[in-house]
């Protein structure tokens, strides 16, 4: 931990409102993208976010400084979002492999087709990938944590930090194939027609 | 795994298996080195390995997105 965040620490902590702002306000942005990506709802990762945030202001007397101040954090969002997902399963949406969009450089879906790629990845983690593959992913190639601050957050040994983003990738990749995405097969299928630029 | 002329040789699966460990950077010098020698010569786990890197390219396109609000200020009125 730094000293500047150490020193935000100590002055919420103290009750100085200024500091607690600022430090929460600095992960606002990463929590949110966290929940998102791990629900893929925007406001059900709004909601979650709230309650992240709520959770943590009670909680701040109880932090130790033993982790890092966003580690703390993460692991509030993530058994948030467990507990979440155990109150309310997960919704059935449209399978990716239901859709088809012809192929031709006129079609005019085109733009439409720049935000569906966005979608099919979002897809691929809620609709494919067991919520502690899809948590894993999102932590490591998503917001680039090491897989120490991985196995803290999530509460795993190192080792299955490391065979559980073996598999969630193995995964993930597979999902593309399975679905004939353009940037592994040539008779491809699928709804973004190569924007990928691979 | 094996030692030969001190250059480890892995086959197909142990390679595949350390391919994630591998694309992080987070094998030490010798093993990563049985992972390119082995790359080097399989062109089926050149294959693998490819994928799996298109895979993550694909996953980086994701967005990351603004917040939708200020939720310290939120957690303050509590």
């Amino acid at each position: 931990m730094n000293h500047v965040e150490l020193n935000l620490i100590v002055s919420a902590l103290e009750g100085d409102s200024n500091a607690l702002n600022e430090l929460f306000s600095q992960h606002q942005k990463y929590v949110f993208n966290i929940m998102l990506q791990l629900t893929g709802d925007t406001a059900r990762a709004d909601d979650l976010t709230q309650e992240t945030f709520l959770l943590a202001f009670r909680k701040l007397h109880g932090f130790r400084c033993q982790s890092s101040f966003r580690t703390w954090l993460s692991r509030i969002a993530i058994n948030l979002f467990r507990l979440e997902f155990r109150r309310k399963p997960k919704h059935l949406s449209l399978c990716l492999e239901e859709i088809r969009i012809p192929s031709h450089q006129d079609n005019p879906e085109r733009v439409v087709i720049k935000s569906e790629l966005q979608w099919c990845i979002l897809h691929n983690l809620q609709q494919h990938l067991p919520n502690k593959y899809r948590e894993v992913l999102v932590l490591r190639d998503l917001h680039h944590l090491s897989y120490k601050e991985i196995s803290e957050i999530l509460g795993w040994s190192l080792s299955k930090t490391k065979t559980c983003l073996h598999r969630a990738r193995q995964m993930f990749r597979q999902q593309f194939i399975n679905n004939k995405c353009k940037a592994f097969a040539d008779d491809y299928l699928c709804i973004c027609e190569g924007i990928l630029e691979l | 795994m094996h030692l030969r002329r001190d250059i480890r040789i892995m086959n197909c699966r142990e390679t595949r298996a350390l391919f994630s460990e591998f694309y992080d950077g987070e094998l030490n010098q010798e093993i990563a080195q049985a992972v390119k020698g082995h790359l080097a010569e399989c062109q089926e786990c050149r294959e693998e390995f490819k994928n799996l890197k298109k895979s993550l390219k694909i996953l980086k396109k994701l967005k990351i997105l603004e917040a939708p609000r200020n939720y310290v200020n939120l957690k303050q009125k509590h």
